[in-house]
């Protein structure tokens, strides 16, 4: 499912169901269920057999929702939250830094709310695999069973495990670990010993505070890590939208402009206003721009990424 | 049960490797067996001291052209608590070695018989300010000497991450400016996995196709569209692509789009010599090639369509949306928000798309050390733009 494509919907897959960006929910498909919304009910066994990315009316033809195929970039929108969750920016350019692709070995600690551990298994799958560490006992058992219904248990090994008192249990099989722990210095000794030694090996430890950076640094290097870099990396969203954008003249023949009105409302207005003459533009008053701005809020801060290699042993002369 | 490793990668003859020197400059060299890699004032060494080596390590150069890995020094502890300047005078006449000296010790090392430590050694026991210098000072002019006469390099693995990092630094316009943090949202947002069946446009010289390639196993494809005749797909020929890896590129220019296949009827001459049938063999090659991408394309439902384009984007998602399945994702890069206005007022007002973002994406490298933590002094000025949205099934009503 979350690392192959399917084009029709069937009993037991996990698809996310859409209203609208700030609205959409996962639902696991199970005929003679219902989903419900403020537009009305959908039966889950009228989902059955529709293509994704299909259009699905509500029983009473009140609304609609789109069925979309899941993927770890959806499933970090709407995964419920059981932690501090990674996302997306953060997720993709630890990726590429780690260099995943499929084959690699990982090992992840903590899983939290697994949504970094979804876009794991899609970029290392079918022939990678991911160990992700738990201390959490319940935290651990959601996320396995999430695993499971989503198909993900031939590429993730769950495993309700207290990294810092017991060591990841690995040895030499990692290509590359990644730490989001309160204090990933404690746990560099492990990585290290996780790590692959016969090839070059990569680390990411992710923490939000400074102080945690300093520490994790001087341990890296204590253990002998080298080329510790550290980066921060946000994305801006932009709304766009065409707008009024009149000559200062049409002010000083003493004409108002609503500013505020949507393009949709500007086109109805004038129709109401000059039926007669219909789409005739009459230029300046009419102008308009298609611009677009940073939205107000912006997320400022996730954690600082703290990344790390590992050179493979030599033999001594 | 314990998971299939990879195989190491190591360096093989004829690899391309990024190399980046003592000063942090970067260059990309083929390491081709019994040639001289020169690094310039960082010295040179032999191609084939390096084939067989795993990445990871630093390497000294020795004299006559041998290299041994070098143990980096960790963390220093300088105090910046005491770092000021009270003392420090700017004087010239505070170095007693002249200039013929230096660039005396400088050619010695570079023949290898002075090592870097060495002359930064007899510029610190000349230079008359130094010992005046506090420990953090000290430590800062010695880290500078080093970036000078080092005589050592960190070979680094043509990873995807490191070959954009290299060519954004070295010559941004070439890949259209896509940086790394933004080429590898790009991959997320596209949901590229091992069996992906992709569409591509790629004007940036074939960093985005390499990147794509990078992450497909067997069942996966990349579709690229080219303009002219051949594709110029430069930057994958650094990537040290497996011969399978390379298979699972189709090409196909733009002028071939709405072609219509006639057969293959080239008959051959009677007297026809061997370049005459070595010609029409190659031509035929030519006619099924075009047949099965021209096929392939047209079988559409691709799992996603990602374009960076120096022509109007709209109007190539206008050609190649036809070709993308349900539920799959569009994704446009530009290095200018401008390029990218248009496209997004027509899929938001197009009823086969959903969730149009454009988003900017931002980084930052911090310098990290012992109660010396501090942004970057400097960083790039914008590392591109990225429009995407989900694309929908056809409806019926």
């Amino acid at each position: 499912m979350f690392h192959k494509y399917k084009s029709v919907i069937e009993e037991g897959d996990t698809i996310i169901v859409y209203v609208s960006p700030e609205a959409m929910r996962p639902v696991h498909v199970k005929s003679g269920e219902i989903f419900n919304n403020r537009f009305g009910s959908f039966r889950h066994s009228d989902m059955i057999g529709l293509r994704y990315g299909s259009k699905l009316r509500s029983n009473n033809d009140k609304g609609f929702v789109y069925l979309l195929h899941p993927t770890p970039a959806l499933w970090t929108q709407v995964v419920p939250h059981r932690t501090q969750i990674l996302y997306l920016p953060d997720i993709s350019f630890i990726s590429l830094y780690l260099d995943l692709r499929p084959g690699k070995v990982m090992i992840e600690c903590g899983t939290g709310s697994g949504s970094f551990s979804h876009s794991i298994a899609r970029t290392i799958a079918p022939t990678g695999h991911l160990y992700t560490f738990e201390y959490h006992e319940l935290r651990a058992a959601t996320a396995k069973k999430e695993f499971e219904e989503h198909n993900l248990s031939s590429i993730i090994t769950i495993e309700h495990r207290d990294v810092l008192a017991n060591g990841f249990g690995k040895t030499d099989i990692a290509d590359a670990v990644f730490l989001d722990l309160p204090a990933p210095w404690e746990a560099i000794a492990s990585a290290k010993d996780a790590l692959r030694k016969d090839t070059i090996g990569r680390i990411c430890c992710f923490s939000p505070c400074i102080e945690q950076v300093q520490a994790t640094a001087l341990a890296l290097d204590e253990h002998g890590f080298s080329e510790i870099r550290m980066f921060e990396c946000l994305a801006k969203d932009n709304e766009v939208r065409t707008v009024p954008f009149p000559d200062i003249e049409e002010a000083i023949n003493g004409q108002k402009i609503n500013f505020k009105l949507s393009k949709c409302d500007r086109k109805k207005r004038k129709l109401e206003s000059e039926p007669a003459s219909g789409g005739h533009d009459d230029e300046g008053k009419d102008a308009e721009i298609l611009i677009s701005k940073p939205i107000d809020t912006a997320r400022g801060h996730t954690s600082y990424l703290t990344f790390a290699i590992l050179a493979p042993e030599v033999e001594e002369e | 049960m314990e998971p299939m490793q990879l195989d190491p990668t190591l360096i093989k003859d004829g690899d391309f490797v990024v190399i980046r020197m003592p000063s942090t400059n970067s260059k990309i060299v083929c390491i081709k067996s019994g040639a001289t890699v020169s690094l310039g004032k960082f010295g040179s060494f032999k191609a084939d001291a390096l084939i067989g080596n795993t990445f990871g390590h630093t390497f000294e150069i020795e004299k006559g052209g041998a290299i041994k890995p070098h143990k980096q020094a960790g963390f220093d502890n300088a105090d910046i608590t005491e770092a000021n300047n009270k003392e420090i005078f700017d004087d010239p006449k505070a170095q007693k070695l002249s200039f013929e000296e230096i660039e005396s010790l400088k050619a010695k090392s570079l023949a290898g018989d002075v090592s870097a430590q060495e002359i930064i050694a007899s510029l610190t026991e000349n230079n008359e300010s130094f010992a005046r210098k506090t420990e953090f000072s000290k430590s800062k002019y010695i880290k500078r000497k080093q970036k000078k006469f080092m005589k050592s390099f960190l070979p680094m693995e043509t990873t995807v991450h490191n070959a954009c990092d290299f060519f954004f630094e070295a010559n941004s316009q070439k890949i259209r400016g896509i940086r790394t943090d933004t080429l590898s949202q790009l991959l997320s947002l596209a949901n590229v996995y091992s069996d992906a069946r992709i569409l591509a446009v790629d004007d940036g010289q074939g960093l985005v196709i390499s990147a794509l390639l990078s992450r497909l196993g067997d069942g996966g494809q990349v579709f690229a569209i080219h303009d002219g005749d051949v594709h110029n797909y430069d930057v994958m020929r650094y990537m040290n692509f497996s011969a399978e890896c390379k298979e699972r590129l189709k090409a196909l220019s733009w002028s071939k789009l709405y072609h219509e296949m006639e057969p293959f009827t080239e008959e051959l001459a009677k007297n026809a010599t061997e370049d005459d049938i070595n010609g029409r063999e190659r031509r035929m090659r030519g006619h099924t090639k075009l047949s099965d991408n021209l096929r392939n394309l047209r079988e559409g439902e691709f799992d996603a369509l990602v374009i960076s384009t120096n022509y109007n984007p709209l109007s190539v998602i206008k050609k190649l949306v036809p070709y993308l399945g349900g539920s799959r994702m569009l994704v446009v890069y530009d290095q200018s928000k401008e390029a990218l206005l248009e496209s997004f007022a027509w899929l938001r007002e197009s009823c086969e798309f959903l969730n149009v973002q454009l988003t900017e994406s931002w980084l930052r490298e911090y310098q990290v050390l012992p109660k010396r933590t501090h942004p970057m002094m400097g960083m790039s000025g914008g590392g591109g733009f990225l429009l995407s949205a989900i694309h929908l099934a056809p409806t019926e009503d």
